[in-house]
C-alpha cells in the first residue's frame, strides 16, 4: 500500500513539471539571448580612425595556455590612414578548434584591439573554417555582437577602485568617465550613472549578514 | 586507524578464499558502459550475478594535466584545472589560485572572498543535481524510465549556469579566478536573479525528494547497498558526502575554513548507515544547506576590490618562490587539495592534485565483492566519481 502512496507522491511531482510551461527552446527557430559577458568567438578591431588597433605586441600570443594565437610581426609600417609610423601584425591567426575560452588574450590586450563575441553558432563543417585568420577576425568585427569585455574593462574591474568622485550638485558624477576612447560603442551595459550614484550610500551597510536584500550585493559594472 | 583491522579481509585475496570450484566468469564493466561516468573499467569477477572481486582500472581519461602545468606559467593554470572536475570546475580553480596565494602570501579581499563563497556553493547545488539526476538514471529511476527525475534536474542545474553565464562569460570552464582575487565582478541585479533561482530550487528540492530518497521503491533499491564503514572510509582517505554518509561529522568548510566560511554558520550533515541511501540523504539535504547559505550571503556581499593587485599582462609577471605547500578546500565531492613544489620561476616544479574522486574510486574493492552486478551500478554512481579528475 504504501508504495502506492509513495508511486502516488512522486506522480504528483511529475504532474506538477508536466503543467509548468516548457523550459526547451526550439533552437534553430528560437535562440536565447546570451549573457552580455558570453564568450563564444573572437574580433579584432578597428580604431576610430579606421586603423588597425592591433599593435602586434604578441601579449596575448605569450598568455594564451593552448598556444593557438600565432602573430607575425611586429612589423612598423607608416598607417595608411594618419600617415605616422606605428606597429602592426603582419599576420593574425588564431586557431578555434583549440581555444579554451580562457579571455586571457582579451584581458592582456593593451589596445583592446581583440575582443570576444557573444554568438554561439561556431560549429562548422571543416577544420578549416575555425582557424580564424586575420581577414575573418576583422570580419568578425562587423559580423558579430561584441561581448562585453575587452583589456580595459576587464583590468578596471579588477583594478582597486580609487575614492570616489565627488558628485556634482545635478547628481551627475563629475567627470571620470572612465575610459570612454573604446574603438566601438560599448553595448548595453552602460547603466545610467546617476542610479549608481543612488545606489552606492546604502552600499556602505556593513553588517556583514544584512537578512534583508539590500543592493550592497553590486556594483556598477562599469562608469 | 594506520593499522587495518584484522577482521578487514584484503579484497584482493577474496578470490583465492572464494569457492576454487566455482567457475568464475570476468567480466569487463566499461569503458563504455553508459552508467560509469565517464570512461571507467571494472574487471568484475562474477560467480553467478554474485560479484567475487573488483578490480579497477583508471587512466582511460588521463590527459597529464599535472605534467602539462610544469610547462605552463602559474597564471595560465587556472583555465587549465577548470577541465579536471568537469562537473564542479567552479572550485577546482578555487582550490589551485588558494594554492598561489597561499605560497605568495597574498590577502584576497573581502568581497572577493564572499564571491568565491557563493559561486562554491551555486556550485555545489548544481554538482548535486547533476550527481541526483545520473542516479537516478543509474538506478532506472523510481517512476517509468529513468530520465524524468534527469531531466528535472538538468533544468534546475540551468538556472545556475545561467547564473555563472551572467557572471563569467561562460557556462562551464569559467576562469574566473585569479591569483589574489577574481576576474569578473558580479553584475548589476545579479542577486535578484539568484534569490530568484534559489526560491525556483528549494521549491522543487522537495519534489525530487518525492520521487527519490523519500520514495519508498527507490529506498528498498539502495538501503543496505553498499555499506562503507566509516573507518574503512577514513583509511582509505575517502571525504565529504561519502565519509559524512558513513557517519564522520567532518567538512573543511567548518573545520578549516576557508573563503569566507568563517563568517557564516554551515550545519554540516549526516548521515549513519553509509550505504548508496544514506549518500544520497546526505547530498539532498547538502543542497539545501547549500540554498539556505547562498540566500543568506549574495545580499550581504560586502564592497570593496575583488582583486588584491593589478593582474599580470605577462606569464613571467608572477613568480613564487622557493619553497612547497598544501592546500585542500572542500569540493562537492571532498577535499580537494593540491601540493605545490616551487623553484622560484613562473612555472611549477611539481603540482600535485589530490583529487577526492580518486579516493571514491577506490574504495569499489571494498564495497562491490558480495554484491550484485545491478547493485554495482548503484554504488558506482553513490560514490559519484568524476573520471576526469581521477585520471586527470
Ligand atoms: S581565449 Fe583562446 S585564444 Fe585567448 S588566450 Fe584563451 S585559449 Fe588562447
Ligand atoms: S591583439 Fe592586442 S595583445 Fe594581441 S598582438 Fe594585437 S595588440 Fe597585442
Amino acid at each position: 500500500m504504501g508504495h502506492f502512496i509513495d508511486a502516488f507522491k512522486a506522480f504528483a511531482s511529475v504532474a506538477k513539471s508536466f503543467l509548468r510551461p516548457p523550459t526547451t527552446v526550439q533552437f534553430p527557430d528560437v535562440i536565447r539571448p546570451r549573457a552580455e559577458r558570453y564568450r563564444a568567438s573572437f574580433a579584432l578591431l578597428h580604431e576610430e580612425n579606421g586603423d588597425e588597433a592591433c599593435i602586434g605586441c604578441l601579449q596575448c600570443e605569450r598568455i594564451c595556455p593552448s598556444k593557438v594565437i600565432s602573430i607575425k610581426g611586429p612589423a612598423k609600417r607608416d598607417s595608411p590612414i594618419t600617415g605616422k609610423k606605428r606597429s602592426y601584425a603582419d599576420d593574425f591567426t588564431l586557431d578555434l578548434t583549440a581555444c579554451i575560452f580562457c579571455e586571457l588574450c582579451v584581458q592582456v590586450c593593451p589596445t583592446d584591439a581583440i575582443v570576444m563575441t557573444r554568438e554561439q553558432e561556431t560549429p562548422s563543417y571543416s577544420r578549416e573554417e575555425l582557424v580564424l585568420t586575420m581577414t575573418k577576425l576583422y570580419a568578425n568585427e562587423k559580423n558579430k555582437t561584441r561581448a562585453w569585455g575587452d583589456g580595459t574593462k576587464l583590468m578596471e574591474m579588477q583594478a582597486i577602485p580609487k575614492p570616489p568622485v565627488p558628485l556634482s550638485p545635478t547628481g551627475e558624477r563629475a567627470g571620470g568617465e572612465g575610459k570612454a576612447a573604446v574603438p566601438a560603442p560599448a553595448p548595453g551595459p552602460a547603466a545610467p550613472a546617476p542610479a549608481a550614484a543612488a545606489a552606492a550610500p546604502e552600499a556602505k551597510a556593513d553588517s556583514p549578514l544584512t537578512p534583508t536584500l539590500s543592493p550592497a550585493g553590486e556594483r556598477e559594472k562599469l562608469p | 586507524m594506520t593499522q587495518k583491522p584484522s577482521h578487514r579481509v584484503d579484497p584482493h585475496l577474496v578470490i583465492e578464499k572464494y569457492d576454487p570450484e566455482a567457475e568464475l566468469m570476468l567480466m569487463h564493466f566499461g569503458p563504455q558502459h553508459p552508467s560509469t561516468h565517464g570512461v571507467f573499467r571494472m574487471d568484475l569477477f562474477l560467480d553467478g550475478e554474485i560479484i567475487v572481486k573488483a578490480v579497477p582500472h583508471c587512466g582511460y581519461l588521463h590527459r597529464a594535466v599535472e605534467k602539462l602545468c610544469e610547462k605552463l606559467a602559474y597564471v595560465q593554470i587556472t583555465p587549465i584545472v577548470d577541465k579536471n572536475d568537469y562537473v564542479a570546475p567552479m572550485t577546482n580553480e578555487q582550490s589551485l589560485v588558494m594554492i598561489f596565494e597561499a605560497m605568495l602570501k597574498l590577502e584576497v579581499p573581502r568581497r572577493a572572498r564572499w564571491i568565491r563563497t557563493i559561486f562554491a556553493e551555486l556550485q555545489r547545488i548544481a554538482s548535486h543535481l547533476l550527481w541526483l539526476g545520473t542516479f537516478s538514471l543509474d538506478l532506472g529511476g523510481a517512476l517509468g524510465g529513468g530520465t524524468t527525475v534527469f531531466m528535472y534536474c538538468f533544468r534546475e542545474r540551468e538556472l545556475i549556469l545561467d547564473l555563472f553565464e551572467e557572471v563569467t562569460g561562460a557556462r562551464f570552464h569559467y576562469n574566473t579566478h585569479t591569483i589574489g582575487g577574481n576576474r569578473h565582478d558580479l553584475p548589476k541585479g545579479w542577486s535578484q536573479k539568484v534569490l530568484a533561482a534559489m526560491d525556483t530550487i528549494a521549491q522543487r528540492i522537495p519534489e525530487y525528494e518525492a520521487m527519490t530518497t523519500q520514495n519508498r521503491i527507490f529506498q528498498q533499491r539502495t538501503r543496505g547497498v553498499g555499506v562503507l564503514d566509516g573507518e574503512l572510509a577514513l583509511e582509505l582517505g575517502i571525504t565529504g558526502p561519502i565519509l559524512r554518509a558513513s557517519g564522520i561529522d567532518h567538512d573543511l568548510r567548518r573545520d578549516a575554513p576557508f573563503h569566507a566560511y568563517d563568517e557564516v554558520k554551515v550545519n554540516v550533515k549526516t548521515a549513519e548507515g553509509g550505504d548508496c541511501l544514506a549518500r544520497a540523504e546526505v547530498r539532498v539535504e547538502e543542497m539545501k544547506e547549500s540554498v539556505r547559505l547562498v540566500r543568506e550571503m549574495v545580499g550581504a556581499v560586502p564592497e570593496g576590490p575583488i582583486n588584491s593587485g593589478k593582474p599580470v599582462k605577462l606569464p613571467v609577471q608572477t613568480k613564487i618562490p622557493v619553497g612547497q605547500t598544501y592546500v585542500g578546500i572542500e569540493t562537492p565531492r571532498g577535499e580537494l587539495g593540491g601540493w605545490l613544489v616551487a623553484d622560484g620561476t613562473q612555472f611549477p616544479y611539481r603540482l600535485k592534485i589530490r583529487p577526492p574522486s580518486l579516493h571514491a574510486v577506490s574504495a569499489l574493492p571494498y564495497l562491490l565483492p558480495g554484491q550484485t552486478v545491478s547493485d554495482a551500478i548503484a554504488i558506482l554512481g553513490s560514490l559519484d566519481p568524476i573520471m576526469g579528475e581521477v585520471d586527470r
